[in-house]
């Protein structure tokens, strides 16, 4: 797998684990052992897709009542 | 800060209430609020500005070497440190403060106790981003402290006459929280004694020099038997009390002392000066007689909660301030119109502000368990009276809307719903609610008045007087009925009973063989045999947590007195023993279920996909497990996605749940406290979930090691619950909440948009009414949106003030752990 941040490129494992915000999502938070970033992975496609920075969440919506509980605004 | 051209209606059509609140609170309100310094940690790290005080353990630490060589008994000399402490600790009066009285010598210092646990104070030692300058200066006092101290603190007493294999397995942290000393913990109040206006503490030292006076009069009498013995003990417990008593008596009048020579010398403002007089007279009227109006009333309960934190450091504040300040509140508002609402909404915010700024240090695991807050300060509001009627009073609505415009996010409220509470009580709640502080948390008053009689046998009368005890537990606070310790380390982390099934009670993360030698999970082949595993692994939990509780409990009296609660507790003045001595108790002890559901949802994955669909081996299981999932998502989400989860309605999971109480709830009976009484389960977690994120290994339920556990209680797993509330509702309704354990925490998270208006108000009364029918004991929301809390993440700065729920207990959201705070947001949003 590849840091999108700094191209430092390890098995998934390597990169540190940290937390998945949804258990019923296959994204999960990791730390690139190299640049320390926090970069959200696709469990299912070993993939690393974007660094996570405050306020995100690439995991998506809060489950619930869609459209009365507004998520961050142009995300999922 | 808020664009000052907007007005309250404006900010509140955005629902932006911490700016409202600002705008629409006294400016003597607004001023203490934005003068006080918010002690909780962020994450685990106190705040910066915050200094560990240094004072105090000075004082002691030279008190201590004074008593050396005197002859006094340890609970007299434990008395005399307290009174020198009291006598001499640095006092201040805040700037347009009506309340005085605060722990450390200045408001931003954190006050060190370093008599309790020598590992407390080498954390202290090492914890110097937290210490004043010059730092070479502070760690040389804390040197010379923490040497005293050693094979001196009460951790240190304790622990030769404990099973170490016991404190071992406690101490590792894997599954359980805290120490088992007499003066931490949870105390309860006998506010039936010394808070209803017939005494005070004069009135204490007379009845303490009657018995004082009497039984040295026996004792010295031509006779000898154990009774005339016991004399002697007793003797010195009255003479402790009186000690911590009379030095509460100077220890206000110091502050009348400074209030009216800053009034006389330095005031200029007038209406100050008046203000200042009156603090004066105030203090030198209260502790030492019975209050007579509502700013004595709430100082000398302030006095009181102080003097007990001088003494032991305390990690919750039960009480219930409208039923005990409420007659004062009636006279002086509503009789003798002696002060105006908005006078007495001031009186009661700064009550909240002077609470919220209390601390004491505590080690980092406490600190990550209660992110954001100091303790637990749990206040109880509304209920029933002895006789049955309702006890809502004016204070009660007092008390909730000053909630709204202070918004301290500790202490915070739990409501006692009962069919007589009226409308406009509840309005009130539900504002508190909407305008998102998380609380009250309701209550279901008839169900937990039957439970506390179930349980722990209290008689009708005291059941109904109860408060709580910490986040979620009921107590009486009569005379045997309330407690005056509960140790943070009957705190179960649940998760460790199904990991050390799939381990044999090995426990990975700590290296340690902690749980039951069960069966290789391997060769378990019938779910049957799985489930006996997982109650022996519950057992052997419960069972370590306890011993040491109960050890440490039946040590305390003679090792860790307590002499100023033990002389604000009828049963110690009456009967001279201290008021740890566990026969002069009823008993209320619980174990603190936390990271509980997780079971629920694991057995019923195992019992799905393993035993009943065979679509994976036990084998396969345990092997994935062991590796934390890695590599083996598709398998993960399998367990997430294909095995029924806890809060849909499901009887085939729902069973699950109710086959786990049971086997908790008799083991309950079985296991008993030093007073003889029973330890039910309450399943709750405050931060727990997020602590042990990184203790409890990888689960079938598909949580991995390191992700958040769930909320708490019964709530279902985050955004595992699709079924909508109603489902959520049936689901916990299928426990008995009186026999089942003894209160059960649920979250759950509304939208703030539905909840908007009058609508959103009947709304929420019909689910409330749905909760009451059902028979649920507890219920909380938050009531914040995504967009909002998405937001506080991105720029913390502008969103200070934002509160959440985060458990049993309120938090600033920006206190608080990425992990938690995404743990929060991914809450499912219920549509009523």
């Amino acid at each position: 797998m590849k840091c999108t941040e700094c191209g430092f490129e390890a098995p998934v494992e390597k990169f540190r684990y940290l937390y998945n915000a949804r258990i019923d999502a296959p994204i999960s938070i990791r730390q690139c052992t190299q640049c320390q970033a926090w970069i959200a992975v696709d469990e299912l496609k070993g993939v690393a897709t974007q660094k996570v920075g405050p306020g995100e969440a690439p995991w998506g919506k809060s489950a619930g009542i869609e459209g009365l509980a507004e998520d961050v605004r142009g995300r999922s | 800060m808020a664009a000052t051209a907007e007005t309250v209606k404006e900010l509140e059509k955005k629902q932006e209430w911490w700016w409202a609140a600002e705008k629409k609170r006294s400016r003597r309100l607004d001023y203490l609020r934005k003068a006080m310094w918010k002690k909780g940690a962020i994450g685990g790290l106190y705040p910066a500005g915050l200094q560990i005080d240094l004072e105090r353990p000075v004082m002691q630490t030279e008190k201590a070497k004074e008593l050396e060589s005197s002859a006094d008994p340890y609970v007299i000399k434990f008395a005399k440190m307290l009174a020198h402490v009291l006598d001499n600790k640095t006092i201040f009066i805040t700037d347009r403060s009506q309340l005085v009285g605060y722990l450390g010598s200045a408001p931003n210092m954190i006050t060190w106790d370093p008599t309790l646990a020598a590992i407390l104070n080498h954390e202290v030692f090492n914890d110097p981003d937290s210490l004043p300058q010059p730092l070479d200066e502070s760690l040389k006092v804390i040197r010379d402290v923490t040497n005293y101290w050693g094979g001196k603190s009460d951790l240190d007493k304790i622990l030769p006459h404990m099973d170490l294999g016991d404190v071992m397995k406690v101490l590792s942290g894997a599954i359980g929280w805290g120490v088992p000393l007499g003066r931490g913990g949870y105390s309860g109040k006998d506010y039936e004694y010394i808070m209803t206006g017939v005494r005070a503490f004069e009135d204490i030292i007379e009845e303490l020099d009657r018995r004082i006076d009497e039984a040295d009069a026996r004792s010295h009498r031509f006779d000898a038997s154990r009774e005339i013995s016991d004399l002697i003990d007793k003797i010195n417990n009255w003479e402790a009390m009186k000690i911590t008593l009379e030095a509460g008596i100077r220890h206000a009048r110091r502050y009348a002392r400074l209030a009216r020579i800053i009034a006389e010398n330095f005031e200029s403002d007038a209406v100050r000066r008046e203000e200042l007089v009156r603090v004066a007279e105030t203090c030198e009227r209260v502790p030492a007689k019975p209050p007579r109006t509502l700013q004595e009333s709430l100082q000398y309960d302030l006095f009181i909660q102080l003097f007990s934190r001088n003494e032991a450091i305390e990690g919750a504040w039960p009480a219930r301030p409208d039923f005990y300040h409420g007659p004062y509140y009636e006279r002086d508002v509503n009789i003798r119109k002696t002060l105006t609402r908005e006078e007495a909404l001031d009186l009661v915010g700064e009550f909240l502000i002077r609470a919220a700024e209390v601390s004491q240090y505590k080690p980092k695991w406490a600190r990550e368990g209660l992110q954001g807050i100091e303790g637990t300060w749990v206040w109880t509001l509304g209920g029933v009276k002895k006789d049955g009627s309702d006890a809502c009073n004016g204070m009660t609505i007092a008390l909730l809307q000053a909630a709204r415009l202070v918004r301290v996010a500790n202490p915070t409220f739990a409501f006692r719903w009962h069919p007589k509470v009226s409308d406009e009580v509840m309005r009130e709640c539900f504002e508190c609610i909407r305008q998102g502080l998380g609380y009250p948390s309701m209550r279901n008053d008839p169900v937990l008045v039957a439970n506390a009689m179930h349980w722990h046998g209290h008689p009708i009368e005291e059941a109904r007087l109860w408060v709580h005890q910490a986040c979620m537990s009921p107590s009486p606070a009569t005379k045997h009925g309330f407690q005056p310790m509960r140790m943070a380390n009957a705190t179960a982390n649940c998760a460790k009973i199904i990991e050390y099934v799939f381990t044999s009670g090995y426990d990975h993360v700590v290296n340690l063989q902690i749980g039951a030698e069960t069966p290789p999970v391997e060769t378990l082949e019938t779910y049957e045999q799985f489930f006996d595993a997982w109650v022996t692994q519950m057992k052997t939990i419960f069972t370590i947590l306890v011993r040491p509780v109960n050890r440490a409990r039946i040590l305390a009296p003679k090792l860790t007195p307590r002499p100023f609660l033990s002389a604000v507790s009828e049963r110690s003045v009456e009967s001279g023993l201290d008021v740890l001595e566990p026969s002069i108790s009823r008993g209320n002890a619980w174990i603190t279920a936390f990271t509980w559901v997780e079971n629920i949802d694991s057995l019923a994955a195992v019992k799905k996909l393993v035993f009943e669909e065979k679509k994976y081996t036990m084998a396969e299981l345990k092997e994935a497990l062991l590796n934390n999932w890695e590599g083996r998502e598709e398998m993960r989400l399998d367990f997430v996605r294909n095995a029924p989860k806890w809060g849909n309605d499901d009887d085939y999971v729902d069973s699950i749940m109710l086959d786990c109480l049971k086997a908790a709830s008799e083991f309950s009976h079985e296991i008993k406290c030093p007073s003889g009484n029973n330890w039910p389960i309450l399943p709750e977690n405050v931060s727990g979930n997020i602590h042990y994120a990184n203790i409890v290994g990888a689960l079938p339920n598909g949580r991995r090691l390191g992700d958040a556990l769930y909320d708490g209680g019964i709530s279902p797993g985050p955004g595992l619950d699709k079924k909508g509330p109603t489902a959520v509702l049936k689901s916990c309704s299928k426990i008995d909440h009186v026999t089942n354990g003894r209160a059960f925490l649920l979250n759950q998270r509304l939208s703030p948009t539905q909840l908007s208006g009058e609508k959103g108000y009947q709304l929420w009364k019909t689910y409330m009414k749905t909760w009451a029918d059902l028979g649920i004991d507890h219920v909380q929301f938050n009531c914040v949106s995504d967009e909002t809390l998405r937001s506080a993440q991105r720029d913390p700065e502008k969103y200070q003030e934002v509160i959440v729920r985060v458990a049993g207990y309120s938090a600033h959201f920006v206190d608080i752990s990425r992990k938690t705070q995404d743990n929060i947001i991914q809450r499912t949003v219920q549509g009523l």
